[in-house]
């Protein structure tokens, strides 16, 4: 009896286990589909606009089932590189920052559809090119900008007699100072959070005419009179405008305190202005958003593009291609765009002037500010080596110790210290 | 005349000796069928234990970007990371971290332990709700902690400035040294329950006659505790310690979702840090290097405390 069910027991575990193996793949075989991995949208109508009208209407024209898989965006990275490593998983997938340089490699030569799309849609803005081309050939898609703007608070800086967002640093400066007297003190990032921080540090860094290495990919020039300029600037803007907890602030932080009604401005993304209208009527009243001012050498913004790829390793990548290509068409995209807003920012020239920037008219200095818009570490080519960079917060952590009390001289000499030790695999 | 050989009534003739007729005989010998049971097992570990960590080895000797070929390179990432300054920064926050928090545990999770091993009403409510902080997931236990450090909503910074401290009172998570005390204080608070439960049960083995001997033999409450509790605890509080320093060291969540290393590095731990080296920058082999940094110490202390409890 015991013998019996011992064998039982193995024949059940081997039955099992390969009936595990098997299933998948004969399931697979069946299917005709494309998986589209994608960040979960701040604004949920986007999702759903895929999920429920374009997904629907490209397989009842094609037969291709699109299978739109939503993951966190601090949990893309992650997911890519395990796809990547593997071989195996999604087809599709949205990229943002500098991944498109560091997957490179395994992405697709995307081009036709740029060049297509281009064409037909007005062209390309500057910015989409400088995100997407790698080595020449366009590696993803570029779908839109999340642009990193000035939030402010429209009644307070009225209380000191400003009514138009001030055009420069320093005048920024003066209004902060006169507004933390009044207890509405300003709160922008430094600390270590995912975007909130470069949004702005980046921008005030090159308005200053300061820049971490030269468009050689190589010569570190972090230690200028320029970068020193910006440097202390912050460290005044800091102490005179803002709250001392913003040195440990991450993305969150900052919506936080903007809806606690405890800071009169900010550097964010359209979300604050929208959430306000969902959830907080009366500080959507008084929330306004402006381009980031000028310093010395200009203005700037920040590019936080986003994109689309295409695995070069999957299996289904002429479906995968001929899906993003479909979905890049005005028909598509135009729809796509306007379920969230102006919240994703387009690349193209052809909705400079659409409908949805009406919709909401102080969302408009988003679209206005791509013009400037540069990837971190600009005017460096993005490499592994500035990805090193953006992620160890070197320039960040550069004016955040300023800011806490170090001397501009020691926390330059350490973000150019640690610069050479990064590019000097270069 | 002739032997008979009949068998004698009663007595089972020996069977004669045979291979094994069949699969199924050889699986029902136990020395198999154990193999067999056992094999599942070694396999499990060896594919997401074993093969892991020898990847993870493999990885840390490899210039390896991301979505690239490796390139052997030696040691050359563990030289990188000497020359690192942040990872000489994020060494000492994981060893103050880990030394710090251990401690605290061990004293509070030990006091603990004494306070739930007495007699009072709704004792074994009070032992649940005591494990919450362990059982509430990490990430949903720090986002809480995250609105309690918060200078606008956090209620020490309200007792504060009730008590006089100017507005808007201590910057928890800005302030370099206040951020380390935090995630200290966060991680004691989460880890606290695991040693006290665990030594609560090693207290209550410890026999009534030997507090009853003492007691009689004159020795105060301190004594008692000092001389009968705290040796028959002692091998139990090495393995409770040995494994919170295993999960402390390593701690990864908590700082991930309060801090993210911030501000300027001052709360970077070594997984922290090796998870934006190898995910962020994509430098898979470096990340990797600054990873198994970790293992001589971790092994050393284990190698340590292990031959202590022998010997005791």
């Amino acid at each position: 009896m015991s013998g019996r069910s011992r064998r039982d027991f193995l024949k059940i575990a081997v039955a099992g286990a390969a009936g595990t193996a098997l299933a998948p793949s004969l399931g697979r075989a069946a299917d005709k589909s494309v998986t589209l991995l994608h960040e979960s949208s701040f604004i949920k109508t986007f999702d759903e606009y895929m999920q429920k009208t374009l997904a629907p209407a490209y397989e009842k024209e094609t037969g291709v089932k699109v299978v739109y898989e939503l993951t966190s965006v601090g949990s893309l990275p992650t997911r890519i590189s395990t796809i990547t490593e593997t071989g195996s998983g999604a087809d599709v997938t949205m990229i943002f920052l500098l991944y498109p340089f560091l997957f490179a490699d395994k992405l697709m030569d995307v081009s036709d559809i740029a060049e297509d799309i281009g064409k037909k849609q007005g062209g390309w803005y500057d910015a989409a090119k400088e995100a997407g081309i790698v080595n020449g050939q366009w590696k993803s898609i570029p779908h839109s900008n999340i642009g990193q703007l000035m939030n402010w608070r429209t009644d307070w800086f009225k209380e000191v007699g400003v009514t138009k967002f001030p055009d420069t640093w320093e005048e920024l400066y003066e209004v902060g100072k006169k507004l933390k007297a009044k207890d509405h003190p300003f709160g922008f990032e430094l600390g270590h959070g995912f975007g909130d921080n470069h949004g702005w540090i980046y921008p005030l860094l090159w308005s200053y005419g300061g820049r971490e290495v030269e468009p050689d990919g190589k010569t570190v020039v972090i230690d200028s009179d320029e970068t020193a300029r910006a440097v202390d600037f912050a460290r005044k803007f800091f102490k005179d405008t803002m709250l001392d907890d913003v040195l440990g602030w991450t993305d969150v932080s900052n919506n936080k305190a903007w809806f606690a009604e405890q800071i009169s401005c900010t550097n964010n993304a359209e979300s604050i202005l929208w959430l306000a209208k969902r959830d907080f009527p009366d500080i959507a009243k008084v929330t306004d958003q402006a381009m980031n001012p000028q310093g010395p050498k200009g203005r700037f913004h920040l590019l936080n593009c986003i994109g689309h790829s295409v695995f070069n390793f999957s299996p289904q990548k002429q479906e995968a291609h001929d899906f993003l290509h479909w979905v890049m068409e005005e028909k598509q995209l135009g729809g796509w765009y306007a379920s969230a807003d102006t919240y994703y920012q387009p690349f193209l020239h052809a909705y400079d002037n659409a409908p949805m920037w009406d919709v909401e008219p102080r969302n408009k200095p988003y679209r206005d500010a791509m013009g400037s818009a540069h990837l971190p570490g600009w005017p460096a080519p993005p490499t592994r080596q500035l990805a090193e960079v953006v992620a160890k917060y070197v320039t960040v952590d550069m004016f955040a110790k300023a800011c806490a009390g170090a001397s501009t001289k020691e926390v330059i000499k350490n973000a150019e210290a640690q610069l050479k030790e990064i590019y000097r695999t270069a | 005349m002739s032997i008979r050989t009949e068998p004698l009534i009663g007595v089972t003739r020996a069977r004669p000796r045979r291979r094994p007729a069949s699969l199924a005989a050889w699986l029902d010998r136990e020395p198999v069928f154990s193999w067999l049971m056992m094999t599942a097992p070694i396999l499990f570990l060896a594919a997401f234990v074993g093969y892991p960590f020898v990847y993870g080895i493999l990885l840390s000797l490899q210039d390896r970007p991301v979505a690239h070929v490796g390139t052997f390179v030696g040691l050359k990432n563990f030289v990188r990371d000497f020359n690192d300054p942040i990872f000489w920064r994020v060494a000492v926050n994981t060893f103050v971290y880990t030394g710090v928090a251990t401690l605290l545990k061990m004293i509070g999770g030990l006091a603990l332990a004494v306070a739930m091993n007495q007699n009072f009403r709704m004792k074994n409510l009070v032992r649940a709700v005591l494990l919450l902080p362990f059982i509430v997931p990490t990430v949903l236990s720090t986002v809480a902690w995250m609105w309690m450090l918060d200078p606008a909503f956090s209620i020490f910074n309200w007792f504060l400035i009730a008590l006089g401290m100017p507005k808007p009172g201590p910057s928890w998570l800005g302030n370099p040294t206040l951020a380390m005390a935090s995630i200290i204080v966060i991680n004691t608070w989460r880890g606290l329950p695991f040693y006290g439960i665990t030594l609560l049960a090693g207290l209550q083995t410890v026999p009534p006659e030997l507090y009853e001997a003492a007691t009689i033999d004159g020795a105060s409450g301190w004594q008692r505790f000092r001389y009968v509790t705290l040796p028959l605890l002692q091998p139990i509080i090495l393995i409770v310690t040995l494994f919170s320093v295993i999960f402390t060291f390593a701690d990864f969540q908590l700082v991930y979702v309060l801090t993210h290393g911030g501000p300027q590095n001052a709360t970077q731990l070594f997984a922290t840090y090796a998870f934006d080296i190898g995910m962020g920058a994509g430098q898979l082999g470096l990340g990797a290097s600054v990873a198994l940094t970790m293992l001589p110490a971790l092994a050393l202390l284990i190698l340590a405390l292990t031959l202590y409890m022998r010997r005791q």
